[in-house]
Protein backbone atom coordinates (compact mmCIF):
# COMPACT_ATOMS: atom_id res chain seq x y z
CA UNK A 1 0.00 0.00 0.00
CA UNK A 2 1.24 3.49 -0.80
CA UNK A 3 1.09 6.10 1.98
CA UNK A 4 0.26 9.17 1.35
CA UNK A 5 1.50 12.24 2.97
CA UNK A 6 0.05 15.47 3.92
CA UNK A 7 3.24 18.12 2.70
CA UNK A 8 2.58 21.45 4.43
CA UNK A 9 2.79 23.99 2.02
CA UNK A 10 5.74 25.84 2.61
CA UNK A 11 6.27 29.73 2.83
CA UNK A 12 8.68 31.62 0.41
CA UNK A 13 11.03 32.62 2.44
CA UNK A 14 11.35 36.40 3.25
CA UNK A 15 14.95 36.61 1.33
CA UNK A 16 13.50 34.68 -1.91
CA UNK A 17 10.57 36.92 -2.05
CA UNK A 18 10.23 39.66 -4.54
CA UNK A 19 11.64 43.08 -3.26
CA UNK A 20 8.73 45.77 -2.69
CA UNK A 21 8.91 49.38 -1.72
CA UNK A 22 5.95 51.50 -0.20
CA UNK A 23 4.77 54.78 -0.95
CA UNK A 24 3.63 57.24 1.35
CA UNK A 25 0.64 59.38 -0.27
CA UNK A 26 -1.46 62.32 1.44
CA UNK A 27 -4.81 63.00 -0.31
CA UNK A 28 -5.22 67.13 0.05
CA UNK A 29 -8.67 68.91 -0.19
CA UNK A 30 -11.02 66.46 0.34
CA UNK A 31 -12.42 63.73 3.08
CA UNK A 32 -12.41 60.29 0.98
CA UNK A 33 -13.34 56.86 2.23
CA UNK A 34 -11.13 54.18 1.89
CA UNK A 35 -13.33 52.18 -0.50
CA UNK A 36 -14.14 55.32 -2.83
CA UNK A 37 -10.33 55.79 -2.58
CA UNK A 38 -9.64 52.31 -3.55
CA UNK A 39 -11.94 52.28 -6.65
CA UNK A 40 -10.77 55.93 -7.92
CA UNK A 41 -6.88 54.98 -7.59
CA UNK A 42 -7.80 51.56 -9.12
CA UNK A 43 -9.70 53.14 -12.50
CA UNK A 44 -7.02 55.70 -13.21
CA UNK A 45 -4.17 54.05 -13.01
CA UNK A 46 -5.22 50.85 -15.45
CA UNK A 47 -7.05 53.29 -17.97
CA UNK A 48 -3.12 54.80 -17.95
CA UNK A 49 -0.74 51.89 -18.26
CA UNK A 50 -3.21 49.00 -19.06
CA UNK A 51 -3.92 45.39 -17.42
CA UNK A 52 -0.46 44.52 -18.32
CA UNK A 53 1.37 47.84 -16.66
CA UNK A 54 -0.68 47.34 -13.58
CA UNK A 55 0.33 43.77 -13.25
CA UNK A 56 4.02 45.02 -13.67
CA UNK A 57 3.62 47.67 -11.02
CA UNK A 58 1.02 45.10 -8.70
CA UNK A 59 0.38 48.08 -6.72
CA UNK A 60 -1.75 47.26 -3.12
CA UNK A 61 -3.13 49.71 -0.17
CA UNK A 62 -1.36 48.74 2.47
CA UNK A 63 -2.96 51.03 4.84
CA UNK A 64 -5.37 53.77 5.11
CA UNK A 65 -5.82 56.36 8.11
CA UNK A 66 -6.68 60.08 8.12
CA UNK A 67 -6.35 60.96 4.36
CA UNK A 68 -2.67 59.17 4.34
CA UNK A 69 -2.13 56.12 2.30
CA UNK A 70 0.69 53.59 1.99
CA UNK A 71 0.60 51.90 -1.00
CA UNK A 72 2.62 48.73 -1.84
CA UNK A 73 4.45 48.14 -5.40
CA UNK A 74 7.16 45.84 -6.92
CA UNK A 75 10.81 47.50 -6.61
CA UNK A 76 11.82 49.91 -9.41
CA UNK A 77 8.59 50.43 -10.10
CA UNK A 78 7.95 53.66 -7.38
CA UNK A 79 8.46 55.95 -10.32
CA UNK A 80 5.95 54.91 -12.48
CA UNK A 81 3.06 54.59 -9.36
CA UNK A 82 4.14 58.33 -8.25
CA UNK A 83 3.87 59.61 -12.05
CA UNK A 84 0.29 57.35 -12.35
CA UNK A 85 -1.05 59.49 -9.07
CA UNK A 86 -1.08 62.84 -11.48
CA UNK A 87 -3.60 61.70 -13.35
CA UNK A 88 -5.77 61.25 -10.24
CA UNK A 89 -7.78 64.26 -9.84
CA UNK A 90 -11.59 63.53 -8.80
CA UNK A 91 -12.57 60.73 -6.63
CA UNK A 92 -16.35 60.69 -6.60
CA UNK A 93 -16.62 63.52 -7.55
CA UNK A 94 -14.39 65.72 -5.23
CA UNK A 95 -11.53 67.25 -6.56
CA UNK A 96 -8.21 65.99 -5.11
CA UNK A 97 -4.19 65.90 -5.44
CA UNK A 98 -2.10 63.15 -4.29
CA UNK A 99 0.93 64.45 -2.54
CA UNK A 100 3.80 61.45 -2.31
CA UNK A 101 5.70 61.92 0.43
CA UNK A 102 7.88 59.72 1.30
CA UNK A 103 9.20 56.25 -0.21
CA UNK A 104 10.47 53.56 2.06
CA UNK A 105 11.54 49.92 1.55
CA UNK A 106 10.27 49.41 4.98
CA UNK A 107 6.14 50.38 6.58
CA UNK A 108 7.90 50.98 9.89
CA UNK A 109 9.59 54.34 8.43
CA UNK A 110 6.77 55.58 6.72
CA UNK A 111 4.41 54.72 10.06
CA UNK A 112 6.25 56.94 11.65
CA UNK A 113 7.01 59.04 9.12
CA UNK A 114 3.20 59.89 8.89
CA UNK A 115 2.43 59.02 12.98
CA UNK A 116 -0.40 56.42 11.88
CA UNK A 117 0.52 53.83 14.76
CA UNK B 1 9.75 75.29 -10.67
CA UNK B 2 6.22 75.50 -11.84
CA UNK B 3 4.19 77.09 -15.02
CA UNK B 4 0.60 77.57 -14.97
CA UNK B 5 -2.15 79.52 -16.96
CA UNK B 6 -3.59 82.73 -15.03
CA UNK B 7 -5.99 81.86 -12.56
CA UNK B 8 -7.97 82.38 -8.97
CA UNK B 9 -4.68 83.98 -7.16
CA UNK B 10 -5.35 83.50 -3.43
CA UNK B 11 -5.93 79.69 -4.12
CA UNK B 12 -2.59 79.32 -5.83
CA UNK B 13 -0.20 80.86 -4.10
CA UNK B 14 -1.73 78.76 -0.71
CA UNK B 15 -1.56 75.35 -2.67
CA UNK B 16 1.98 76.73 -4.39
CA UNK B 17 3.50 77.05 -0.51
CA UNK B 18 2.18 74.43 0.46
CA UNK B 19 4.19 72.29 -2.41
CA UNK B 20 7.31 74.63 -1.27
CA UNK B 21 7.14 75.55 -5.66
CA UNK B 22 8.38 78.72 -7.53
CA UNK B 23 5.61 79.32 -9.78
CA UNK B 24 4.75 81.07 -12.80
CA UNK B 25 2.25 82.55 -14.56
CA UNK B 26 1.72 82.93 -17.99
CA UNK B 27 -0.45 85.94 -18.64
CA UNK B 28 -1.33 88.20 -21.72
CA UNK B 29 -1.77 91.52 -20.62
CA UNK B 30 0.20 94.00 -18.33
CA UNK B 31 -2.58 94.31 -16.27
CA UNK B 32 -2.85 90.86 -15.43
CA UNK B 33 0.99 90.88 -15.00
CA UNK B 34 0.53 93.35 -12.67
CA UNK B 35 -2.19 91.87 -10.46
CA UNK B 36 0.10 88.59 -10.54
CA UNK B 37 3.72 90.51 -9.42
CA UNK B 38 1.17 92.03 -6.40
CA UNK B 39 1.43 88.21 -5.20
CA UNK B 40 4.76 88.07 -5.48
CA UNK B 41 4.62 85.30 -7.76
CA UNK B 42 6.46 85.34 -11.20
CA UNK B 43 5.50 86.21 -14.26
CA UNK B 44 5.68 85.22 -18.25
CA UNK B 45 3.99 86.72 -21.43
CA UNK B 46 1.99 84.40 -23.56
CA UNK B 47 3.43 85.85 -27.31
CA UNK B 48 2.15 84.67 -30.64
CA UNK B 49 2.72 86.05 -33.78
CA UNK B 50 0.54 88.97 -33.39
CA UNK B 51 2.06 90.66 -29.85
CA UNK B 52 3.77 93.75 -30.43
CA UNK B 53 7.43 92.51 -29.17
CA UNK B 54 8.67 96.00 -28.31
CA UNK B 55 6.55 96.56 -25.72
CA UNK B 56 7.58 92.92 -23.71
CA UNK B 57 11.25 93.62 -23.70
CA UNK B 58 13.31 91.86 -21.33
CA UNK B 59 10.60 90.29 -20.08
CA UNK B 60 9.97 86.15 -20.16
CA UNK B 61 8.42 85.28 -23.41
CA UNK B 62 6.42 81.81 -23.62
CA UNK B 63 5.30 80.55 -27.20
CA UNK B 64 2.17 77.90 -27.38
CA UNK B 65 3.39 75.92 -30.19
CA UNK B 66 1.10 72.67 -31.73
CA UNK B 67 2.80 73.70 -34.96
CA UNK B 68 5.66 74.09 -37.43
CA UNK B 69 5.16 77.78 -37.96
CA UNK B 70 4.84 78.50 -34.23
CA UNK B 71 7.50 76.44 -33.04
CA UNK B 72 9.80 78.24 -35.25
CA UNK B 73 8.28 81.62 -33.89
CA UNK B 74 9.68 80.59 -30.69
CA UNK B 75 13.02 80.20 -32.26
CA UNK B 76 13.13 83.24 -33.78
CA UNK B 77 11.75 85.45 -31.39
CA UNK B 78 13.86 83.64 -28.46
CA UNK B 79 11.55 82.89 -26.28
CA UNK B 80 12.20 81.33 -23.06
CA UNK B 81 9.46 78.66 -23.16
CA UNK B 82 8.22 76.60 -26.24
CA UNK B 83 4.83 75.10 -24.49
CA UNK B 84 3.19 72.37 -26.07
CA UNK B 85 5.58 71.37 -29.17
CA UNK B 86 3.15 69.07 -30.41
CA UNK B 87 -0.27 67.40 -29.79
CA UNK B 88 -1.68 64.70 -31.68
CA UNK B 89 0.52 65.36 -34.31
CA UNK B 90 4.31 65.68 -34.15
CA UNK B 91 5.59 68.93 -35.20
CA UNK B 92 8.99 68.42 -33.54
CA UNK B 93 12.28 67.45 -34.90
CA UNK B 94 16.01 66.61 -34.27
CA UNK B 95 16.68 70.30 -36.17
CA UNK B 96 14.52 72.16 -34.12
CA UNK B 97 15.52 70.84 -31.00
CA UNK B 98 18.73 71.85 -31.86
CA UNK B 99 18.09 74.88 -32.28
CA UNK B 100 16.41 75.07 -28.98
CA UNK B 101 19.05 74.19 -27.55
CA UNK B 102 21.11 76.36 -29.36
CA UNK B 103 19.16 79.42 -27.86
CA UNK B 104 18.67 78.18 -24.15
CA UNK B 105 14.90 77.57 -24.79
CA UNK B 106 12.93 75.23 -22.33
CA UNK B 107 10.57 72.47 -23.79
CA UNK B 108 7.55 72.40 -21.40
CA UNK B 109 4.98 69.59 -21.51
CA UNK B 110 1.47 70.90 -19.82
CA UNK B 111 0.62 68.04 -18.01
CA UNK B 112 -3.49 69.25 -17.58
CA UNK B 113 -4.04 69.08 -21.41
CA UNK B 114 -2.63 65.61 -21.65
CA UNK B 115 -4.45 64.22 -18.40
CA UNK B 116 -7.68 65.74 -19.65
CA UNK B 117 -7.68 64.03 -23.52
CA UNK B 118 -9.74 60.68 -23.63
CA UNK B 119 -7.19 57.62 -23.86
CA UNK B 120 -7.33 57.73 -27.58
CA UNK B 121 -5.95 61.01 -28.22
CA UNK B 122 -3.26 60.61 -25.11
CA UNK B 123 -1.84 57.93 -26.15
CA UNK B 124 -0.76 59.58 -29.43
CA UNK B 125 0.30 62.50 -26.95
CA UNK B 126 2.43 60.10 -25.56
CA UNK B 127 3.94 58.48 -28.50
CA UNK B 128 4.59 62.07 -29.81
CA UNK B 129 6.43 63.15 -26.22
CA UNK B 130 7.98 60.09 -25.83
CA UNK B 131 9.91 61.30 -29.20
CA UNK B 132 10.58 65.11 -28.41
CA UNK B 133 12.22 63.72 -25.06
CA UNK B 134 14.36 61.63 -27.07
CA UNK B 135 15.78 64.62 -29.33
CA UNK B 136 15.64 66.65 -26.53
CA UNK B 137 18.03 64.06 -24.61
CA UNK B 138 20.60 63.57 -27.90
CA UNK B 139 20.94 67.83 -28.37
CA UNK B 140 20.53 68.24 -24.73
CA UNK B 141 17.63 70.62 -24.60
CA UNK B 142 16.21 71.40 -21.51
CA UNK B 143 12.48 69.41 -21.09
CA UNK B 144 9.92 70.03 -18.37
CA UNK B 145 6.71 68.73 -17.23
CA UNK B 146 4.72 71.57 -15.81
CA UNK B 147 1.08 71.33 -14.25
CA UNK B 148 -0.44 73.84 -16.40
CA UNK B 149 -3.53 74.13 -15.75
CA UNK B 150 -6.29 76.95 -15.17
CA UNK B 151 -7.23 75.51 -11.94
CA UNK B 152 -5.47 75.87 -8.24
CA UNK B 153 -6.20 72.11 -7.79
CA UNK B 154 -4.26 70.97 -11.26
CA UNK B 155 -1.24 71.46 -9.58
CA UNK B 156 0.75 68.84 -9.25
CA UNK B 157 3.68 68.14 -6.96
CA UNK B 158 7.23 68.19 -8.10
CA UNK B 159 7.71 64.35 -7.25
CA UNK B 160 4.73 63.86 -9.62
CA UNK B 161 6.14 65.75 -12.67
CA UNK B 162 9.69 64.50 -12.00
CA UNK B 163 8.26 60.85 -12.01
CA UNK B 164 6.34 62.07 -15.50
CA UNK B 165 9.27 63.36 -17.08
CA UNK B 166 11.49 60.54 -16.06
CA UNK B 167 9.24 57.89 -17.50
CA UNK B 168 8.94 59.94 -20.95
CA UNK B 169 12.67 58.68 -20.66
CA UNK B 170 14.36 61.68 -19.36
CA UNK B 171 16.98 60.72 -17.17
CA UNK B 172 16.78 61.02 -13.23
CA UNK B 173 19.37 63.53 -12.91
CA UNK B 174 18.18 65.36 -15.72
CA UNK B 175 14.87 65.20 -14.83
CA UNK B 176 15.59 66.80 -11.07
CA UNK B 177 17.97 69.54 -12.56
CA UNK B 178 15.62 71.26 -14.72
CA UNK B 179 12.81 71.60 -12.34
CA UNK B 180 14.65 72.68 -9.74
CA UNK B 181 16.23 75.46 -11.66
CA UNK B 182 15.13 78.78 -9.87
CA UNK B 183 14.22 81.79 -11.34
CA UNK B 184 15.42 85.19 -10.30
Amino acid sequence: MVKIEKKKKKTIPLSKRERKRYVLIEILNADVAEKDFYFGFWIELLGFFGSRGLAEINPRIVLYKNNKVIVKCKRGKETELIAGLGFINKIRNKKVILNPLLTSGTIKKLKTEAQMN
Amino acid sequence: MDIVYGQPLKELLQVSSYFKEQLIVLVNTELQEAAVKKKYLKTCFLVNEKTDLNKIKNKRKAVIGGSVAANEFAVKIGANYLLQPCNEKQFFDLGLAKKLSENNITVVLMFDELRGKNSFERHLYWKNYLEVVNYCKRKGTKFIVASGGTDPLALRPRKVRRALAEILGLPKEKAKEYLSEEIK
